[in-house]
């Protein structure tokens, strides 16, 4: 009996010891983000910056990484389970199964957070604007990525635009064909233009810079409309096509691989991109620390007039990069905490923390107080960067607009970056239809932006003709378009009254 | 054979079947606790998921669970054929299965006799387990040895392109992709396709054949008199079990061969399901679209199976 009574003593001695324990413990956020190389050894324990931000915030997290590649796939299987993550970064903000499951309740209403100011101020020094395009009935459920606008546009290789005899700058679209036809020209081997599998940008860069509307655009009468429909559009198509003709653009570009992009430029074989302008200082800085290049041979384009003297751009993002949404696994006592967690990631101190790490564990400062990141060359520094650190950025939001500290040197390329957005932002054509939902693009969608798509491609390749493409765009009204042109009319009428 | 009358005949009906099933349970007993475990793996991984079959009828959202969710009924079956893109989705289904009937159904038959005709048994050993081999490499690899060969910088391409003059776009065009498709599934699976009927050429009498040679009858003789009527009824067992899958085209292989250009070919039903249920997380709409394929496929089983029955063969039960 005795044997027993202390038996019993012990144990409930060792359960009071567990619980003083646990009541010790830092309160752990699981967050699930996206990661771009997948091989990288993220260290859950003794993470100086893990460790930094439970000291500063008093949260520990828990990241589970998925693929950005599967992300959208990961994200849809992970809803589906009975306890999701705390946090998710949901990557596209409309996903329809994000949007039906904000709609049956899977996810916190944090319409009220973000305007209380006093309890999250940084929060609530968000954009309205954007929070109010990510809302799904006028409800806010997540707090949105910021991201720097518009970004889209061109840049291209000086060095052999030179070499070929064109050297000016680049102000007009007419300007932007002389260029074209002048890289085509250099050798048989090589491109003017760099396209691959993923056309959409492409695309889009040159059909708005023509004037055509983002996805969808709003006509004189103040209805919707495809923005196929519009004449700039086939005129930026026939762009792409006569480059096409005059061997500017790789006849097998629908077969290329996205991973494949960068290294096209990287081994000589195209000189010019539509796509995202930070990758111009970012091949430029490839090009001097692998090729020894020492003057600038990369140069973003600015606006682009057309001939009657209008410029319009095509924002590769409107602001923001999908959201961070807070799951239904957090009970409505722990609620607070979490949105005060969020709050504290959207302070400098947080923005630091998540974009940039522990000062000489994961980045390094220079002589006049910069930022540095480390070259591919110091590897001791780049697996620590990687193993801390990874892609923790991710559950950046920086939604005050405030830079991330301590500031980045700026080479003239990345100055010339910072103003080119600031220029082009007044021009950038929004896509009306975004904050809109229609069920026939929530059902067929993909299906359907795939006709128009791969009609595109079709066309720029010269394997059907400008009838065979009408006749696509024809097919697409037919197969569920003018029902979703139709849904977003009234919706988008709605939502104006 | 145990066709439902004969299980009549045998075990009477009514009261009586259940008295006799009871008086086999208990003689038997040892033999049916070792079925018990494959009757629990069906129960459980084949027969329970089935009720999520209902979410085909709802709106169905992961957070408000199977029983929570919306009652939608026949929406989104109506929602698949709102737009005539559903007979693209079926047409390509359907060409891609009768292209595999027709070129990829009979190889490893072809190839089994082919194996079956080997004097050395060494050599025919040898040569099986090489046979195998590709059944065992990720489709993801063979289609990347497809790219590697057939792409625009391969070897096949740039040489079609010598001989002809002008290349040809293997990967990047409608009227090849099928082709490719059959081709990569014919190298891929001939070989392990070949084992069942190797199994069933076993059981030839060796008898007749030393008959049939002592009647002088040659190789093609004995191929045609023999060989063939004994593995018959497999094929037809095979043939069926294919029907069954008629609609079925995988959805890896084709999205991993699918590219813009080509896409009015690489369209079928099972991408579709992919597309809608995974990418888009459109759980309700892409069950109902799979349970409609399953429905069909049932379908056809059944009635391949009777028409075997009526031309005299033994068939799947």
């Amino acid at each position: 009996m005795k044997k027993l009574v202390s038996l019993f003593l012990a144990l409930v001695m060792l359960l009071s010891v567990t619980s003083i324990a646990l009541a010790d413990e830092p309160f752990v956020i699981t967050v699930m983000l996206p990661e771009f190389p997948s091989e990288v050894d993220f260290a859950a324990e003794n993470n100086p910056v893990l460790d930094a931000i439970e000291a500063a915030s008093g949260v520990r997290l828990n990241v589970i990484w998925g693929p950005n590649s599967t992300y959208g796939d990961l994200l849809n299987t992970t809803l589906a389970d009975s306890k999701p993550p705390m946090l998710i970064a949901a990557t596209d903000a409309r996903n329809p199964l994000i949007i039906n499951s904000a709609r049956a309740g899977a996810f916190w209403d944090l319409t009220d957070y973000v305007k209380d100011a006093e309890n999250y101020p940084h929060l609530a020094a968000g954009n309205a604007q954007i929070y109010n395009n990510i809302s799904v009935d006028g409800r806010v459920y997540g707090i949105y990525r910021s991201r720097v606008f518009p970004r889209g546009g061109v840049y291209y290789r000086t060095d052999i635009a030179k070499q070929m005899g064109f050297d000016k700058e680049v102000t007009t679209l007419a300007d932007l064909t002389e260029l074209a036809e002048a890289l085509a020209k250099y050798s048989d081997d090589t491109y003017a233009l760099n396209m691959c599998s993923y056309t959409a940008g492409t695309i889009s860069v040159i059909t708005v810079a023509f004037g055509a509307p983002n996805n969808w655009g709003v006509d004189e009468n103040g209805n919707i409309y495809p923005a196929h429909l519009s004449p700039a559009y086939l005129e930026g198509l026939n762009w792409l096509r006569h480059l096409y003709e005059i061997k500017g653009i790789d006849p097998n570009f629908a077969q290329i691989s996205t991973s494949d992009w960068d290294n096209i430029e990287r081994t000589g074989k195209a000189f010019m991109r539509f796509d995202c302008l930070d990758n111009a200082h970012r091949q430029q800085e490839w090009f001097e620390k692998n090729a020894g290049v020492t003057e600038l041979i990369w140069q973003s384009v600015g606006p682009l007039a057309k001939e009657d003297g209008s410029i319009t751009v095509w924002p590769q993002n409107a602001g923001f990069n999908g959201e961070i949404l807070i799951t239904k696994t957090v009970s409505e006592a722990d609620l607070p905490k979490v949105v005060k967690f969020l709050d504290w990631c959207n302070s400098d101190e947080g923005a630091t923390l998540l974009n940039c790490g522990v000062q000489d564990a994961t980045y390094w400062l220079d002589a006049d107080g910069y930022r540095i990141t480390p070259s591919a060359e110091e590897t001791e520094k780049t697996n620590a960067t990687k193993m801390y650190l990874h892609d923790l950025n991710q559950l950046g939001m920086q939604v005050t607009g405030n830079p991330i500290l301590p500031a980045l040197k700026l080479t003239a390329l990345r100055q010339r970056y910072e103003d080119l957005n600031a220029i082009l932002a007044p021009y950038a054509v929004l896509d009306p239809c975004y904050p809109l939902v229609s069920e026939t693009n929530v059902a067929f969608g993909t299906q359907l932006s795939q006709i128009i798509s791969d009609a595109a491609v079709q066309y720029i390749a010269g394997q059907i003709s400008e009838a065979e493409l009408r006749a696509a765009w024809e097919d697409w009204a037919m197969q569920g378009g003018d029902m979703m042109t139709q849904e977003y009319n009234e919706a988008y009428h709605a939502a104006q009254n | 054979m145990s066709t439902r009358a004969e299980v009549k005949r045998m075990h009477g009906t009514g009261k009586k079947y259940w008295q006799k099933l009871g008086a086999d349970l208990k003689r038997d007993k040892w033999l049916y606790l070792l079925l018990l475990p494959g009757v629990i793996y069906f129960i459980v991984f084949k027969y329970l998921p089935m009720f999520g079959i209902v979410i085909a009828f709802e709106n169905y959202v992961p957070f408000s669970g199977v029983l929570g969710s919306e009652w939608v009924g026949t929406k989104w079956f109506n929602y698949f054929f709102r737009f005539p893109s559903w007979v693209t989705y079926l047409t390509n289904t359907l060409i891609l299965s009768l292209m595999n009937i027709i070129f990829y159904f009979p190889a490893p038959i072809i190839l089994a006799l082919l194996l079956n005709e080997m004097r050395s048994l060494r050599y025919k050993k040898l040569l099986q387990t090489f046979l195998y081999v590709p059944h065992f490499i990720s489709i993801v690899i063979v289609v990347s040895i497809t790219f590697v060969m057939f792409g625009p910088s391969g070897i096949v391409y740039k040489s079609t392109e010598m001989l002809l003059g002008h290349p040809i776009n293997y990967m990047g065009s409608p009227d090849t992709f099928r082709w490719m498709i059959i081709g990569q599934t014919v190298w891929k699976e001939t070989g392990w396709g070949t084992i069942i009927f190797l199994a069933a050429l076993t059981n030839v009498d060796t008898q007749l054949y030393e008959a049939a040679m002592v009647d002088g009858a040659g190789r093609l003789r004995r191929l045609w008199h023999i060989t063939l009527p004994a593995i018959r009824s497999t094929i037809v067992l095979m043939l069926i079990l294919r029907m069954g899958s008629v609609l079925d085209t995988g959805y890896d292989h084709l999205i991993l061969m699918a590219n813009p250009l080509n896409r009015k070919a690489s369209q079928t039903l099972d991408v579709f399901v992919y597309q809608q249920g995974i990418q888009q997380g459109q759980f309700s709409y892409a069950s109902a679209i799979g349970l409609m394929k399953s429905v069909v496929s049932v379908t056809l089983v059944v009635a391949s199976n009777k028409v075997a029955h009526l031309l005299g063969e033994q068939g799947l039960y």
